[in-house]
């Protein structure tokens, strides 16, 4: 990912989540605009699809149909008849690295990511030659019986594993994106991970890149078994560059009893984008899952992560943060369910507002009767840049059993005048003593990052911060 | 129901033979006229609606009830406020219909008007007109307001002229037992006075019925002051629907007190705006509920001027399968700079049937602000309830001592006339009445009584 | 628990078929399938909502709103969103008689 690694974080990951992708070349699929049974019909024959999962689309179709839009959030508009819903990987690889656009080139430049990954990023079709690492460490994982493949290759190898869990956490009636993606849904990363297998490297959505993973629809499902313990890792902090408007996926997880798993993306938009995403999880007895959730860029983001505790001793975390420029919208935040007794969950959410750019914190806790001794806090700070910019916050909280312990505290506030001063007085320029309060208020985040990470977060803020971004 | 009463709904013929029946100028009118329409074109609000998602009225029959008429004239239920206070005027209406005024002419000598809203819109045309439905409350935003503005029978005005202070209280009563009440209050500080108004709801009986829907609309001058208490104790079968709104200019203050006791389902939108810098409000709630009601209050705190503060507090106690929702939002305008906004909603669950929902939110578009909200959730603590026990109290009185300690706070502005007494004490019998007196002095005292002092963070 | 209340006649619903119904100041849906009555209160678990414009595929009725999915014949959540079985109401037929008998909230 990022050039500055640190060495033994390079000797235990490698390079090998940069230049692995999938090159074989498959037919061009032209598929014309827009949406409908027999555009949906035909992505799942041209994925060569057995009828259950072509009937759920179709259902999934009618679902999205008669779904209207959501009138809460942000404002969205979107023509889903001016959409491409399937692209094959020749077409978007296709892409000459001369059509990227320059400020997005140079965003590139200032993270210093190298120019393999630029072009990948940027959707460019590239050579790459690190077959040999990625497949020793696929051999390593299939050796302890982990499947890591896309989503695709899953409803072929693994039929009974993914039908078992696939659509149950987030149904297609669930809301209208999660319906769209049901339908068109393509590419996305299919994990089981074996009874007491613990995996103790991130796993980079790059490892399993093909061309079909950089879709606007992705579907992923995380099956942690009884014990086991991952850390799945996707996004970048580069701007993610697409000609379509729209990137609506859905992730699905599942941790079993005394299962421990950590989803973390980084994700930062282009301005044109509406990033309208579903994610859930189920955690059983004594499990723990772990959403970090970092939002930039996009025109407008309606994400909220959920832990549903379903088991006695299941825990629930969730941190996020979003940063909102010029033109953005970032409408994140959690959601918690307890749902048995002794469930513990716990949602920090840290965001700011700049240049006019809109930040909303919108989450949910949720305590159902019988969850005795739920135990659930909640932290959002917001801080706003200048006058244009917005924030807003809107946590719902639903207690239905007496003995708990539930608390929200939110604030909103902007740079305090005594901070910048006493920074300024210590020769620092408004823009740095900004920029490192900033990076002070997001640390709690940053530091739960893995190491590339967070030198590329850092870096990434004050790009932001210096109105380069964005 | 009372069976006494004649029903006949909100028909078209209902409601020309009430404009007929009313002896009233043009404009008003007129603008129950538009108020109908409005009625008319509406639907009550659906479940979609994020104002309704938790709050079900399928089960309310709008045409169970009907514009209130001379012969639904009832005994007023008994006014709890009034009770050891002296007040400068108290205006009391039963099932919609006016019932009794009275008035203290040293008070109305300075110019202060008080009484029956509908008799003096008839005198006080201009001063009405300005303010009724106009800047407030709006009576198209939904169908339970336009029904209001179309057929309000009954209300209460409050006019304070400038620079003038009333020292004792005022006092309204609208008593509902099985009939329909539509009443309005209107109160009026001119800048710089100064007043104190006691606003309570109640029925005859505990479990009467009835529909209320009703609208407040508060006007507080340039650097005036009001002090404001709304007790609901409506019978625990009254549909309770109310818009109520105030609006607070350049250095004025308004300290807003409620009680929300009664009713079978309540829907109230409480909404203060402050519009001229220095402007300042505080608001404290108190949802005390038992049995299956279901109480949902929406509050707004809107910005629109800096330099102002907003602080509410809302605190919740819930018994049996009782269910409250509380929904809160501080709003700032862009330009508004230097807000100092607040809102807390605490909410203590005495029974693994209730259930409290808390939405509090922030929508701020200005930067130099400072807008903090909070919301925790807890139970009476067992510890707390032992300890009680074997200081020889039952565990049903030391849960209700810390009921009390729990409401403590937002008793700490009431007006000197009124004591939480008055407030809580109609909800549950004997409520502030624990013998053992003295050692609930020293467990308040201690502090032995606030609730797990983890969670709840003052 | 309540009585046995009367609550519709054999031939008032199709089977398949629903069918929303105002008892005792409560509201729960009413099935037909497969010659049996089942009963449960208009509830979804999941947002407090109305299920009674669900649909209802064999013994299980969805949630129009998000799809959680109930089993009509214990009021079982079967489906995500929901997680929390809602409440079920003990029916019985006697002659051209459905009855219904509320159970606790």
């Amino acid at each position: 990912m990022a050039t500055e690694v640190a060495a033994s974080e390079k000797d235990r990951i490698g390079e090998i989540n940069k230049y692995d992708f999938q090159t074989k070349s498959e037919a061009v699929f032209k598929a014309r605009k827009g949406i409908d049974r027999e555009i949906v019909a035909q992505i799942s024959e041209m994925k060569g699809e057995p009828a259950w999962m072509r009937d759920f689309r179709l259902r999934s179709l009618d679902i999205f149909d008669a779904k209207p839009m959501p009138t809460w959030g942000g404002d969205i508009n979107i023509d889903f008849q001016d959409i491409y819903y399937y692209l094959k990987p020749t077409d978007k690889q296709g892409k000459s690295w001369d059509d990227v656009p320059a400020e997005i080139k140079e965003t590139f430049d200032k993270l210093g990511i190298p120019e393999a990954e630029k072009k990948f990023l940027a959707g460019v079709k590239a050579q790459f030659e690190s077959e040999v690492v990625y497949g020793s460490l696929q051999e390593d994982l299939s050796n302890k019986g982990v499947i890591f493949t896309d989503t695709d290759t899953a409803v072929k190898e693994h039929p009974e594993l993914l039908r078992e869990y696939f659509g149950t956490i987030i149904p297609p009636e669930d809301n209208k994106f999660a319906a769209l993606n049901s339908a068109v849904w393509s590419g996305g990363s299919f994990i089981y991970v074996p009874p007491g297998v613990s995996i103790d490297f991130p796993l980079q959505a790059y490892f399993r890149i093909n061309a079909e993973r950089m879709g606007q629809f992705e579907r992923t499902l995380i099956i942690v078994d009884e014990g086991a313990q991952i850390h799945y890792v996707e996004g970048c902090t580069a701007p993610m560059y697409s000609s379509e408007s729209l990137h609506s996926a859905v992730v699905e997880v599942i941790v079993k009893k005394n299962a421990r798993c950590r989803y973390t993306t980084i994700q930062n938009w282009a301005n044109n984008i509406y990033n309208l995403v579903t994610k859930r999880a189920v955690a059983y007895q004594d499990a723990t899952m772990e959403w970090v959730d970092g939002n930039l860029g996009s025109h407008l983001t309606m994400k909220y992560p959920a832990v549903y505790m379903l088991e006695p001793g299941a825990r629930g975390e969730i941190l996020s943060i979003a940063f909102a420029s010029s033109g953005q919208h970032q409408d994140a935040g959690a959601k918690l369910v307890h749902g048995a007794p002794n469930t513990t969950g716990q949602i920090i959410s840290k965001s700011i507002s700049k240049n006019g750019g809109r930040s909303s914190y919108r989450g949910l806790v949720k305590v159902e009767k019988g969850a005795h001794n739920a135990k659930c806090n909640v932290v959002c700070d917001a801080l706003i840049l200048d006058p244009e910019s917005r924030s807003d916050t809107y946590p719902y909280i639903e207690i239905a059993e007496q003995d708990v312990s539930i608390g929200h505290e939110a604030s909103v506030s902007r740079i305090g005048e005594e901070q910048l001063f006493y920074l300024m007085s210590r020769g620092m320029s408004e823009s740095e003593a900004s920029t490192m309060i900033v990076n002070g208020f997001i640390e709690p985040l940053v530091k739960e990052l893995p190491m590339e990470y967070a030198v590329e977060m850092n870096r990434l803020i004050q790009l932001q911060m210096e109105g380069s971004v964005g | 129901m009372s069976s006494t009463l004649e029903v006949s709904g909100f028909t078209q013929a209902s409601f020309d033979a009430f404009i007929e029946s009313r002896n009233e100028p043009g404009w008003l009118i007129d603008l129950r006229r538009q108020a109908w329409k409005s009625f008319l074109e509406k639907d009550l609000p659906a479940r979609t609606e994020e104002e309704w998602m938790r709050t079900d009225i399928r089960l309310f029959k709008l045409d169970r009830f009907g514009i209130p008429t001379a012969s639904d004239q009832a005994e007023c239920s008994r006014p709890l406020l009034l009770e050891g206070v002296e007040v400068a005027g108290s205006n009391k209406s039963a099932n919609g219909v006016s019932v009794d005024t009275s008035f203290a002419d040293s008070v109305a000598s300075q110019g202060v008007l008080f009484g029956d809203l509908s008799q003096l819109a008839n005198q006080h045309e201009a001063l009405i007109q300005k303010h009724l439905f106009t800047r407030a409350v709006n009576p198209h935003f939904d169908k339970f307001s336009a029904l209001h503005a179309a057929c309000w029978t009954t209300g209460t005005l409050l006019y304070v002229p400038d620079g003038v202070t009333v020292e004792l209280p005022f006092h309204s009563l609208a008593s509902l037992s099985g009939g329909t009440d539509l009443s309005h209050l209107l109160v009026i500080m001119g800048e710089n006075s100064e007043a104190t108004f006691l606003n309570e709801t109640g029925s005859l009986h505990e479990n009467d019925g009835g529909l209320h829907c009703g609208a407040s609309e508060i006007f507080v001058g340039k650097g005036a002051r009001l002090r404001f208490v709304t007790l609901q104790d409506w019978g625990r079968d009254v549909w309770h629907f109310a818009h109520q709104r105030a609006i607070v200019d350049r250095d004025a203050s308004l300290q807003w007190t409620v009680g929300a006791l009664g009713s079978r389902l309540s829907k109230a939108n409480q909404e203060v705006e402050l519009v001229g810098p220095g402007a300042e409000c505080q608001v404290n709630g108190v949802m005390f509920t038992e049995g299956k009601q279901h109480l949902s209050y929406h509050t707004q705190q809107h910005h629109a001027a800096p330099h102002c503060r907003s602080d509410f507090l809302y605190k919740a106690a819930l018994q049996d399968k009782s269910r409250t929702v509380w929904r809160g939002i501080i709003k700032v305008d862009p330009g508004a700079q230097k807000t100092d906004g607040y809102q807390r909603n605490d909410n203590l669950l005495l029974s693994g049937n209730a259930r409290a929902d808390a939405i509090p939110g922030l929508a701020i578009e200005a930067d130099d602000v400072r807008c903090t909200h909070g919301s925790t959730t807890a139970r009476v603590d067992d510890e707390l309830v032992f300890y009680a026990q074997t200081r020889g109290l039952t565990k049903r009185e030391a849960v209700r001592i810390a009921v009390t300690g729990f409401f403590s706070k937002c008793w700490t502005a009431l007006p000197l006339t009124v004591s939480e007494k008055h407030l809580v004490k109609p909800s549950v019998a004997g409520f502030a009445n624990v013998n053992n007196s003295h050692l609930v002095e020293f467990a308040m005292d201690t502090g032995c009584f606030s609730l797990r002092k983890e969670t709840i963070r003052e | 628990m309540s009585d046995f209340i009367r609550i519709a006649s054999i031939s008032d619903l199709p089977d398949p078929g629903k069918q929303l119904l105002e008892v005792d100041d409560r509201l729960v849906v009413l099935f037909h399938v497969q010659g049996q009555f089942y009963c449960i209160e208009d509830l979804c678990t999941h947002d407090g909502g109305t299920l009674a414009d669900g649909d209802l595929d064999g013994t299980a009725i969805a949630c129009p709103r998000h799809g959680a999915k109930f089993d009509i014949r214990n009021g079982k959540v079967i489906s995500m969103p929901a997680t929390e079985d809602t409440i079920y109401h003990q029916v019985k037929v006697e002659g051209n008689d459905v009855f219904v008998r509320l159970s606790d909230e």
